[in-house]
């Protein structure tokens, strides 16, 4: 499975500011996006670990997404083409933190504003685990988000990744090995869990 | 345990392994029951990574991402109320004119019966002075208002509904024939309603209401599931002579609302499932109603 690319469509905007509906398809296109929106922002909080972050990661995925309307094509998956966006972002963000970082300006990019939540959250069993997730390799999680929350497929994955299927399998096997390590090291986090369900 | 092995568990748990390669972990499986204690382990793992990220579908998405997602940017935020306007007027076309589906039911009764029982409201809602001809301040404050009050009585109504449980007062509840009720809530309405089929969406019709919207008429249908991320949900259809606006959204009240107009008729979804989804079923009720 590959993306096929069109050239030939004018840019898309979807709603003008006076209320009118604009170009059908353009209309469409963003419904779409809003359709999709709950799922990219669960996708972009298990890659950028806090819901600023993840929301920020999804806007400039919109903006991108609306900007480039006119590569997407009818037919193939809408939602592979959203996850490889927020990916290809997500990606860029962090090459250029490791840029500053070797300049060191910034030395503790975890600690943002979101920690003395996260610190409280880190009590709940759920957020053990979503922080078990964040220390994995970015490729690691990412592929961790795509198939095992997103439910894509290996195939579908390694479209949206950019990799071959074999890379996308040892990805989420060490990833998935890492994390059973980390649940196992954290103490109690599977038994919290379950009291959490039960 | 060699690397392989890992992978080959996990391709085994996702389903991603062809007939031999799946005979052949199986046969491992039944072989060793360390390899069986990996793969409960491994199992487990994943399941617990999907409830930890699966109540995040189900959190509302801020208006910036919904503004974001329109290619609205931050213009939507500031949506003027005089542009989404939804004042109810006695529908004049015939039953006639109208397209029909399978779930359409005609009606073009007088309205009254039921206008006992909500007359109160009529006052809340009386806004009759808004003529949108001339748009003077005091016009635009009335449609304004007339808006608000449309919105939060939309959002009123589906909280009336909903808070009620399994007491939740149905004028017409549904049977095991749906089209009976709908003729029935049909003969109180003095426009034509048609029941949106949403059992793909896992949404069953429980029945509808009437209810009265700047001193009309206007039927709300009530649907449930079992699935809370989704529903209940309530649709008021009412009739309109303003025009059409494409589907906006408006949270009021605690209640997400995904309202429009088209061709005389003023709908509005109301739910507390997130906005995604809200406007899925949106798209769906509109398509089904002829209501693009």
């Amino acid at each position: 499975m590959s993306f096929r690319w069109k050239h030939a469509e004018a840019p898309a905007r979807a709603v003008d500011h006076s209320g009118e509906r604009a170009d059908p398809a353009s209309a469409r296109f963003s419904e779409q996006l809003i359709a999709m929106l709950p799922k990219l922002r669960r996708f972009a909080r298990g890659l950028a670990g806090n819901a600023a972050g993840a929301d920020d990661l999804v806007q400039s995925a919109c903006e991108r997404a609306l900007a480039r309307a006119h590569q997407f094509e009818e037919g193939t998956r809408f939602d592979s083409w959203m996850f490889r966006i927020v990916q290809t972002i997500w990606i860029d963000q962090l090459r250029a933190r490791e840029v500053r970082k070797e300049d060191g300006d910034v030395a503790e990019e975890r600690l943002g504003t979101d920690e003395p939540v996260r610190r409280i959250e880190a009590r709940l069993a759920l957020s053990e685990i979503r922080l078990a997730v964040e220390n994995l390799p970015p490729d690691q999680r990412s592929t961790l988000m795509l198939v095992t929350v997103e439910g894509l497929s290996y195939k579908e994955a390694a479209v949206v990744a950019g990799v071959p299927v074999g890379t996308i399998m040892s990805r989420l096997a060490r990833a998935r090995v890492a994390l059973q390590q980390q649940l196992d090291a954290g103490g109690g986090v599977r038994r919290s869990a379950k009291n959490a369900e039960a | 345990m060699p690397k392989h092995s890992d992978e080959a568990l996990v391709a085994y748990l996702d389903g991603e392994l062809d007939g031999a390669e799946r005979r052949h972990v199986e046969a491992w499986l039944e072989a060793d029951p360390a390899v069986r204690d990996r793969l409960a382990a491994l199992a487990q793992s994943a399941d617990l990574v999907r409830s930890a990220y699966a109540d995040i579908v189900n959190e509302p998405v801020p208006p910036r991402l919904i503004a974001a997602a329109s290619g609205a940017g931050g213009a939507a935020q500031a949506a003027p109320q005089e542009a989404e306007i939804l004042v109810l007027k006695r529908q004049s076309r015939t039953a006639a004119a109208l397209p029909y589906r399978r779930w359409q039911v005609g009606l073009a009764a007088a309205a009254g019966l039921f206008g006992v029982v909500f007359g109160g409201a009529g006052t809340y809602f009386g806004m009759g002075l808004f003529n949108p001809a001339s748009p003077t301040a005091e016009t635009r404050l009335a449609a304004v208002a007339a808006n608000n009050s449309w919105l939060d009585n939309a959002a009123g109504y589906y909280k009336l509904t909903v808070n009620a449980g399994d007491n939740m007062l149905i004028d017409v509840p549904a049977t095991s024939d749906t089209s009976e009720a709908l003729q029935k809530i049909s003969q109180s309405l003095p426009q034509q309603v048609r029941l949106p089929d949403l059992k793909p969406w896992g949404l069953s019709f429980r029945g509808a209401r009437l209810v009265v919207v700047d001193g009309r008429p206007a039927a709300q249908l009530v649907y449930v599931t079992d699935n809370k991320a989704i529903g209940p949900l309530t649709l008021v259809i009412g009739a309109s002579k303003q025009p059409d606006i494409p589907r906006t959204f408006e949270r009021r009240q605690d209640v997400n609302l995904l309202y429009w107009r088209h061709q005389g008729r003023a709908y509005a979804l109301a739910g507390q499932s997130d906005i995604g989804w809200l406007w899925g079923i949106a798209n769906d009720v509109a398509w089904q109603l002829d209501a693009i």
